[in-house]
């Protein structure tokens, strides 16, 4: 491998972790506040995806721009459904089945809605910059996913500055670390749970409308990205943001690079490989491994 | 407590009943505090201790009884409207997030919306009172000793400006020297007008710096009176002060 082929690929890896992480962090977040594995989280990124097609075809809005727009849709879908359905599940400090099951059949019923809706072909968003590179030296980088991933960035960059420096973010992180003692302070967890819930669709929401603009889509749309965050979650440990962002990364690394070693028809059974290794190795996920490393410095 | 005038009951418990799922851990517990009083709750372990403070505060429901705070029955309150009432909990095990700073953990303490306001100057008192947490305040609450822990837990606990702060097993797994150190500073909490409900084991220490207490056994009180006279009560001697 050349010195120019090797910086392509880091660069392509890099552009790719942008939408990982985005794609994830929805997912941990509801995990972490609420200990609700998020099932149904491919079908509202396929949700985000149509959203963002509709958007650009009706309204000839940018897919970019669209995809900005899906998020507060998302949210509030995410608050009606928490009110509807999920504050309804039993409050516990484990995934319970009943909150699996509610989301896999939530999959479900929105994945029939989307073949309802939207029917079975494959649709995609095609803009005049679709095709379009840039070149920066040796280096090429296709324009849309540089713009994809400068969104991307942004969302998760402002996420960060709420949850650190802002009192819900505060109450987010508490009851992530300590529900009970969230409850204590008076915090209102059902309140902070019904807007994390609307945050984490929200994202889910944001990443599909994104990935719209890089791949074509139909309403099975997602599923190979919902395995994707589960590696990225399991790497990152449960409950962090920064840690999605390093799993985002370092799946993103392998699967570029990957390609180098196995046929690219082989990236998911690269992505469910990592998985198993890092569940045998690595249960802890990379924080456990960085505070290992801070241990025996 | 018949010759106490209403208005300087500041907690009155009637006939609490709670339950773990089948499972009755209270059975009609009455208890009043006063104000300005320290009023220490001493029994031995799974007595109902910590059960009768997170129902007083709203974290474990109640099936039957009332709870009167301030004139007021909030035993249908959420706690976090019974926190901004200024009512607040030192929890058993201080449950501190461990991995926030000191002054991230104890701004929370003023998280409802009413309390924000003053959450700044309630962080420099508590730092006045806690010189230590001010040295290490941008630390994670993880890392301090178990001392230093629960004066975040308490100094947590002052964040809301309490009229009645609940404090449960504040001397448990820590240091006699230690303990020493955090009675001396729940007494001075206490001379500074704050209203004191305690849980200890510690029964020597719980019965000297309380003016009142309840002996709680197997979901019930079985003894109350003014804390000298438990202190020399034959049974509570022979029973929880070891003496033969």
């Amino acid at each position: 491998m050349t010195l120019i082929e090797f910086v392509n690929l880091l660069a392509s890896a890099l552009l790719l972790a942008g939408i990982y992480a985005v794609m994830s962090v929805g997912m941990t977040v509801i995990y972490g506040v609420m200990k609700i594995v998020n099932l149904a989280h491919a079908g509202f990124m396929m949700l985000g995806a149509y959203l963002a097609l509709e958007l650009f075809e009706r309204f000839r809005i940018d897919p970019i721009l669209a995809a900005l727009l899906v998020f507060p849709v998302m949210f509030v879908v995410g608050r009606v459904l928490h009110w509807l359905l999920v504050r309804r599940l039993p409050t516990s400090d484990q995934p319970t089945l009943a909150s699996l099951l509610l989301m896999f059949g939530l999959w479900l019923v929105l994945q029939n809605l989307g073949y309802f809706i939207w029917g079975n072909a494959d649709r995609s968003i095609y803009t005049s910059h679709t095709l379009s590179l840039l070149r920066f030296g040796a280096v090429t980088i296709s324009t849309v996913r540089l713009v994809v991933f400068g969104a991307a960035v942004a969302c998760m960059v402002a996420l960060h500055l709420i949850l650190n420096h802002t009192w819900f973010g505060r109450s987010v992180r508490a009851l992530i670390q300590n529900r009970y003692a969230g409850q204590i302070v008076g915090v209102d967890d059902q309140k902070t749970a019904s807007i994390t819930f609307g945050l984490g669709i929200g994202f889910a929401g944001l990443a599909g409308a994104l990935l719209a603009s890089l791949y074509s889509f139909n309403p099975d749309f997602g599923r190979p990205f919902l395995i994707r965050a589960f590696v990225i979650i399991v790497l990152g440990g449960l409950e962090s943001v920064s840690g999605v962002a390093i799993g985002a990364f370092v799946l993103a690394f392998v699967e570029t690079f990957g390609i180098l070693f196995v046929p690219a028809g082989y990236q998911l059974a690269l992505s469910y490989g990592l998985l198993v290794v890092v569940l045998i190795f690595l249960p802890g996920g990379v924080a456990a491994l960085t505070a290992k490393v801070r241990r025996l410095a | 407590m018949s010759n106490i005038s209403e208005s300087s009951i500041l907690l009155s418990v009637q006939n609490l009943e709670v339950s773990y799922g089948p499972v009755q851990v209270l059975w009609g517990v009455t208890l009043s505090v006063r104000k300005g009083h320290v009023v220490s709750i001493i029994g031995s372990n799974g007595a109902g201790k910590s059960t009768t403070l997170n129902a007083i505060l709203g974290v474990r429901k109640v099936g039957r009884g009332q709870i009167v705070f301030k004139q007021e029955d909030i035993v249908r309150q959420p706690p976090h409207e019974r926190v901004k009432r200024h009512m607040t909990l030192v929890p058993e095990g201080r449950q501190l997030w461990p991995k926030m700073t000191v002054e991230d953990n104890l701004l929370m303490g003023a998280f409802p919306s009413t309390l924000r306001k003053d959450a700044v100057p309630n962080l420099s008192r508590v730092y006045d009172i806690f010189p230590r947490l001010k040295e290490r305040r941008s630390q994670l609450a993880g890392t301090l000793s178990g001392g230093e822990q629960q004066m975040c837990a308490i100094g947590r606990g002052l964040m809301a400006e309490p009229e009645l702060l609940m404090l449960d097993e504040p001397s448990l797994g820590l240091a006699p020297k230690i303990v020493d150190e955090i009675f001396e500073f729940v007494r001075n909490i206490s001379r500074e007008g704050v209203t004191i409900l305690m849980v200890a084991q510690n029964v020597n220490y719980a019965l000297r710096i309380s003016q009142y207490a309840y002996l709680m056994e197997t979901g019930k009180i079985t003894l109350d009176g003014p804390s000298e006279k438990l202190l020399a009560d034959d049974y509570v001697q022979e029973a929880y002060l070891g003496s033969t």
